[in-house]
Protein backbone atom coordinates (compact mmCIF):
# COMPACT_ATOMS: atom_id res chain seq x y z
CA UNK A 1 0.00 0.00 0.00
CA UNK A 2 1.34 3.49 -0.85
CA UNK A 3 0.67 6.05 1.44
CA UNK A 4 0.06 9.15 -0.72
CA UNK A 5 -1.46 13.06 0.61
CA UNK A 6 -4.00 14.34 -0.76
CA UNK A 7 -2.15 16.75 -2.03
CA UNK A 8 0.80 14.17 -3.86
CA UNK A 9 -2.38 12.11 -5.14
CA UNK A 10 -3.68 15.55 -6.87
CA UNK A 11 -0.13 16.25 -8.46
CA UNK A 12 0.06 12.63 -9.25
CA UNK A 13 -3.14 12.46 -11.53
CA UNK A 14 -2.11 16.57 -12.48
CA UNK A 15 0.77 15.67 -13.82
CA UNK A 16 0.19 12.62 -15.73
CA UNK A 17 -2.27 13.98 -17.72
CA UNK A 18 0.18 16.52 -19.26
CA UNK A 19 2.34 13.64 -20.48
CA UNK A 20 1.49 11.47 -23.23
CA UNK A 21 2.10 7.92 -21.86
CA UNK A 22 3.08 6.05 -25.04
CA UNK A 23 5.71 7.91 -25.14
CA UNK A 24 6.90 7.88 -22.01
CA UNK A 25 7.31 3.96 -21.85
CA UNK A 26 9.35 3.17 -24.90
CA UNK A 27 11.28 6.36 -23.61
CA UNK A 28 11.61 5.10 -20.05
CA UNK A 29 12.45 1.62 -21.42
CA UNK A 30 15.26 2.48 -23.69
CA UNK A 31 17.10 4.36 -21.64
CA UNK A 32 16.99 1.01 -19.10
CA UNK A 33 18.70 -0.58 -22.12
CA UNK A 34 21.23 1.53 -22.89
CA UNK A 35 22.22 2.99 -19.54
CA UNK A 36 22.06 -0.16 -17.80
CA UNK A 37 23.11 -2.73 -20.68
CA UNK A 38 22.86 -5.68 -19.02
CA UNK A 39 19.15 -5.49 -18.66
CA UNK A 40 19.47 -6.46 -22.50
CA UNK A 41 19.94 -9.95 -21.12
CA UNK A 42 15.44 -10.31 -21.12
CA UNK A 43 15.13 -8.59 -24.84
CA UNK A 44 17.49 -11.15 -26.95
CA UNK A 45 14.11 -11.76 -29.39
CA UNK A 46 13.75 -7.78 -29.95
CA UNK A 47 16.41 -7.58 -32.49
CA UNK A 48 18.88 -4.65 -32.85
CA UNK A 49 20.25 -2.98 -29.35
CA UNK A 50 23.36 -2.78 -30.46
CA UNK A 51 23.44 1.38 -29.90
CA UNK A 52 21.45 4.13 -28.43
CA UNK A 53 20.29 5.00 -31.53
CA UNK A 54 18.92 1.41 -32.37
CA UNK A 55 17.32 1.20 -29.03
CA UNK A 56 15.65 3.87 -28.85
CA UNK A 57 14.45 3.80 -32.41
CA UNK A 58 13.47 0.13 -32.00
CA UNK A 59 9.84 -0.91 -32.12
CA UNK A 60 9.89 -3.82 -30.30
CA UNK A 61 11.44 -1.81 -27.15
CA UNK A 62 8.04 1.28 -27.81
CA UNK A 63 5.82 -1.52 -27.96
CA UNK A 64 7.06 -3.50 -24.82
CA UNK A 65 6.98 0.16 -23.29
CA UNK A 66 3.71 0.46 -23.85
CA UNK A 67 2.54 -2.40 -22.86
CA UNK A 68 4.52 -1.43 -19.26
CA UNK A 69 3.28 1.93 -18.73
CA UNK A 70 -0.15 0.87 -19.36
CA UNK A 71 -0.12 -1.36 -16.39
CA UNK A 72 1.74 1.54 -14.35
CA UNK A 73 -1.25 3.59 -15.66
CA UNK A 74 -3.72 0.72 -13.93
CA UNK A 75 -1.83 0.74 -11.12
CA UNK A 76 -2.08 4.52 -10.67
CA UNK A 77 -6.05 4.26 -10.41
CA UNK A 78 -5.38 1.16 -7.51
CA UNK A 79 -3.02 2.59 -5.43
CA UNK A 80 -4.71 1.30 -2.57
CA UNK A 81 -4.27 -2.03 -3.69
CA UNK A 82 -1.10 -2.47 -6.20
CA UNK A 83 -0.35 -6.30 -4.41
CA UNK A 84 -3.74 -7.18 -6.01
CA UNK A 85 -3.37 -5.04 -8.75
CA UNK A 86 -0.02 -7.05 -9.86
CA UNK A 87 -0.18 -9.90 -8.56
CA UNK A 88 -0.47 -12.14 -11.60
CA UNK A 89 2.05 -9.80 -13.43
CA UNK A 90 4.23 -10.53 -10.10
CA UNK A 91 3.91 -14.41 -11.08
CA UNK A 92 4.54 -13.95 -14.55
CA UNK A 93 7.77 -11.85 -13.98
CA UNK A 94 9.08 -14.73 -11.39
CA UNK A 95 7.98 -17.74 -12.88
CA UNK A 96 7.89 -17.46 -16.85
CA UNK A 97 10.06 -14.47 -16.95
CA UNK A 98 12.75 -14.97 -14.49
CA UNK A 99 13.36 -11.21 -13.74
CA UNK A 100 15.51 -9.80 -11.25
CA UNK A 101 13.15 -7.38 -9.29
CA UNK A 102 16.08 -4.74 -9.28
CA UNK A 103 15.24 -4.43 -12.68
CA UNK A 104 11.65 -3.06 -11.73
CA UNK A 105 13.62 -0.36 -8.93
CA UNK A 106 15.93 0.56 -12.16
CA UNK A 107 13.27 1.48 -14.54
CA UNK A 108 10.71 2.73 -12.14
CA UNK A 109 13.93 5.44 -11.51
CA UNK A 110 14.33 5.79 -15.66
CA UNK A 111 10.44 6.43 -15.75
CA UNK A 112 11.04 9.34 -13.15
CA UNK A 113 14.23 10.54 -15.13
CA UNK A 114 11.73 10.95 -18.16
CA UNK A 115 8.87 12.74 -16.49
CA UNK A 116 11.49 14.94 -14.80
CA UNK A 117 12.78 15.30 -18.81
CA UNK A 118 9.25 16.36 -20.10
CA UNK A 119 7.35 18.28 -17.57
CA UNK A 120 10.69 20.19 -16.46
CA UNK A 121 10.38 22.58 -13.93
CA UNK A 122 6.82 21.10 -12.86
CA UNK A 123 8.81 18.27 -11.45
CA UNK A 124 9.47 19.82 -8.56
CA UNK A 125 11.22 17.68 -5.52
CA UNK A 126 7.58 17.17 -4.07
CA UNK A 127 6.12 15.45 -7.06
CA UNK A 128 9.32 13.49 -7.66
CA UNK A 129 9.00 12.57 -3.80
CA UNK A 130 5.21 11.66 -4.75
CA UNK A 131 5.90 9.35 -8.20
CA UNK A 132 8.96 7.56 -6.63
CA UNK A 133 6.69 6.27 -3.99
CA UNK A 134 4.57 5.16 -6.55
CA UNK A 135 6.91 3.45 -8.25
CA UNK A 136 8.78 1.64 -5.43
CA UNK A 137 5.40 0.65 -4.13
CA UNK A 138 4.60 -0.56 -8.16
CA UNK A 139 8.31 -2.39 -8.08
CA UNK A 140 7.29 -4.22 -4.88
CA UNK A 141 4.20 -5.05 -5.65
CA UNK A 142 5.64 -6.41 -8.94
CA UNK A 143 8.29 -8.35 -6.41
CA UNK A 144 5.48 -9.95 -4.28
CA UNK A 145 5.05 -12.86 -5.41
CA UNK A 146 8.48 -13.88 -6.04
CA UNK A 147 9.45 -17.32 -4.01
CA UNK B 1 36.82 4.04 -18.10
CA UNK B 2 34.78 6.77 -19.88
CA UNK B 3 35.26 6.75 -23.88
CA UNK B 4 35.89 10.03 -25.16
CA UNK B 5 32.68 10.78 -26.48
CA UNK B 6 31.33 9.58 -22.81
CA UNK B 7 33.92 12.43 -21.44
CA UNK B 8 32.47 15.16 -23.74
CA UNK B 9 29.18 14.70 -22.50
CA UNK B 10 30.19 15.02 -19.22
CA UNK B 11 32.09 18.29 -19.61
CA UNK B 12 29.45 19.46 -22.38
CA UNK B 13 26.70 19.49 -18.91
CA UNK B 14 29.19 21.08 -16.46
CA UNK B 15 30.11 23.90 -18.36
CA UNK B 16 26.37 24.82 -18.27
CA UNK B 17 26.40 23.70 -14.25
CA UNK B 18 29.46 25.55 -13.49
CA UNK B 19 28.79 29.00 -12.05
CA UNK B 20 25.90 27.70 -10.63
CA UNK B 21 26.86 25.04 -8.25
CA UNK B 22 25.09 26.90 -5.32
CA UNK B 23 21.81 26.45 -7.12
CA UNK B 24 22.26 23.32 -8.59
CA UNK B 25 23.79 22.16 -5.54
CA UNK B 26 20.67 23.27 -2.94
CA UNK B 27 17.98 21.83 -5.93
CA UNK B 28 19.96 18.38 -5.72
CA UNK B 29 20.47 17.98 -2.05
CA UNK B 30 16.24 19.16 -1.21
CA UNK B 31 15.49 16.33 -3.95
CA UNK B 32 17.67 14.25 -1.62
CA UNK B 33 15.51 14.87 1.52
CA UNK B 34 12.43 15.34 0.20
CA UNK B 35 12.85 11.91 -1.80
CA UNK B 36 14.64 10.00 0.40
CA UNK B 37 14.00 11.67 3.96
CA UNK B 38 16.47 9.12 5.57
CA UNK B 39 19.45 10.63 3.99
CA UNK B 40 18.96 13.72 6.17
CA UNK B 41 20.41 11.51 9.10
CA UNK B 42 23.98 12.54 7.06
CA UNK B 43 23.64 16.37 7.05
CA UNK B 44 22.25 17.11 10.73
CA UNK B 45 24.49 20.23 11.25
CA UNK B 46 21.66 21.37 8.66
CA UNK B 47 19.27 21.15 11.38
CA UNK B 48 15.57 19.51 10.74
CA UNK B 49 14.26 21.67 8.38
CA UNK B 50 17.48 23.61 5.93
CA UNK B 51 16.97 27.01 4.79
CA UNK B 52 18.27 28.18 1.32
CA UNK B 53 20.94 29.75 2.80
CA UNK B 54 22.26 26.40 3.98
CA UNK B 55 21.32 24.07 1.07
CA UNK B 56 23.28 26.47 -0.74
CA UNK B 57 26.62 26.67 1.15
CA UNK B 58 26.49 22.86 1.40
CA UNK B 59 24.78 22.39 -2.16
CA UNK B 60 27.87 24.57 -3.45
CA UNK B 61 30.63 22.61 -1.43
CA UNK B 62 28.99 18.89 -2.63
CA UNK B 63 29.10 20.38 -6.71
CA UNK B 64 32.61 21.84 -6.39
CA UNK B 65 33.69 18.37 -5.53
CA UNK B 66 31.87 17.38 -8.32
CA UNK B 67 33.89 19.77 -11.08
CA UNK B 68 36.84 18.61 -9.54
CA UNK B 69 35.78 14.77 -10.57
CA UNK B 70 35.21 16.67 -13.89
CA UNK B 71 38.53 18.09 -14.45
CA UNK B 72 40.10 14.93 -13.04
CA UNK B 73 38.39 11.98 -14.92
CA UNK B 74 41.29 10.23 -15.58
CA UNK B 75 42.93 10.80 -12.18
CA UNK B 76 39.82 10.35 -10.02
CA UNK B 77 41.34 8.74 -6.50
CA UNK B 78 44.28 11.38 -6.64
CA UNK B 79 42.05 13.57 -7.02
CA UNK B 80 39.69 13.00 -4.83
CA UNK B 81 41.64 11.41 -2.24
CA UNK B 82 41.22 13.71 0.95
CA UNK B 83 37.53 13.60 0.09
CA UNK B 84 37.46 9.52 0.39
CA UNK B 85 39.22 9.64 3.83
CA UNK B 86 36.19 12.04 4.99
CA UNK B 87 34.08 9.82 4.00
CA UNK B 88 35.99 6.42 5.13
CA UNK B 89 36.94 8.19 8.53
CA UNK B 90 34.52 10.95 9.76
CA UNK B 91 31.13 10.61 7.67
CA UNK B 92 30.97 7.15 6.82
CA UNK B 93 27.66 7.31 4.68
CA UNK B 94 26.59 3.68 3.89
CA UNK B 95 27.41 2.83 0.29
CA UNK B 96 23.53 2.44 -0.88
CA UNK B 97 23.15 6.24 -0.35
CA UNK B 98 25.13 6.91 -3.34
CA UNK B 99 22.96 6.08 -5.82
CA UNK B 100 19.79 7.62 -4.14
CA UNK B 101 21.75 11.05 -4.82
CA UNK B 102 22.84 9.60 -8.04
CA UNK B 103 19.04 9.59 -8.83
CA UNK B 104 18.35 12.59 -7.42
CA UNK B 105 21.20 14.33 -9.60
CA UNK B 106 19.69 13.15 -12.89
CA UNK B 107 16.91 14.29 -12.14
CA UNK B 108 17.91 18.12 -11.62
CA UNK B 109 19.97 17.47 -15.35
CA UNK B 110 16.84 15.86 -17.02
CA UNK B 111 14.34 18.52 -15.33
CA UNK B 112 16.83 21.49 -16.77
CA UNK B 113 17.96 20.64 -19.40
CA UNK B 114 15.16 18.32 -20.85
CA UNK B 115 15.19 17.43 -24.23
CA UNK B 116 19.23 17.91 -24.37
CA UNK B 117 19.38 15.56 -21.87
CA UNK B 118 19.18 12.74 -24.05
CA UNK B 119 20.27 9.41 -23.47
CA UNK B 120 23.88 9.35 -24.16
CA UNK B 121 24.30 12.03 -21.62
CA UNK B 122 21.98 10.38 -19.28
CA UNK B 123 24.61 7.35 -19.72
CA UNK B 124 27.66 9.23 -19.53
CA UNK B 125 26.45 10.94 -16.70
CA UNK B 126 25.04 7.48 -14.78
CA UNK B 127 28.44 6.28 -15.45
CA UNK B 128 30.82 9.14 -14.03
CA UNK B 129 28.56 9.36 -11.19
CA UNK B 130 28.60 6.16 -10.00
CA UNK B 131 32.66 6.11 -10.65
CA UNK B 132 32.94 8.97 -8.33
CA UNK B 133 30.81 7.19 -5.79
CA UNK B 134 32.85 3.99 -5.98
CA UNK B 135 36.11 6.01 -5.43
CA UNK B 136 34.50 7.76 -2.29
CA UNK B 137 33.65 4.26 -0.54
CA UNK B 138 36.82 2.95 -1.48
CA UNK B 139 38.77 3.40 1.47
CA UNK B 140 35.53 2.10 4.09
CA UNK B 141 37.66 -1.13 4.54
Amino acid sequence: MVHLSGEEKAAIATLWGKVNPDEIGGEALGRLLVVYPWTQRFFDSFGDLSSATAVMGNPKVKAHGKKVIDSFSNGLKHLDDLKGTFSSLSELHCDKLHVDPENFRLLGNEIVIVLALHLGKDFTPKVQAAFQKVVAGVANALAHKYH
Amino acid sequence: MLSAQERAHVTQVWDLIAGHEAHVGAELLLRLFTVYPSTKIYFRHLGTCPDEAQLQSHGQRMLAAVGVAVQRMDDLRAALSPLADLHAQVLRVDPANFPLLIQCFQVVLASHLQDEFTVEVQAAWDKFLTGVAVVLTEKYR
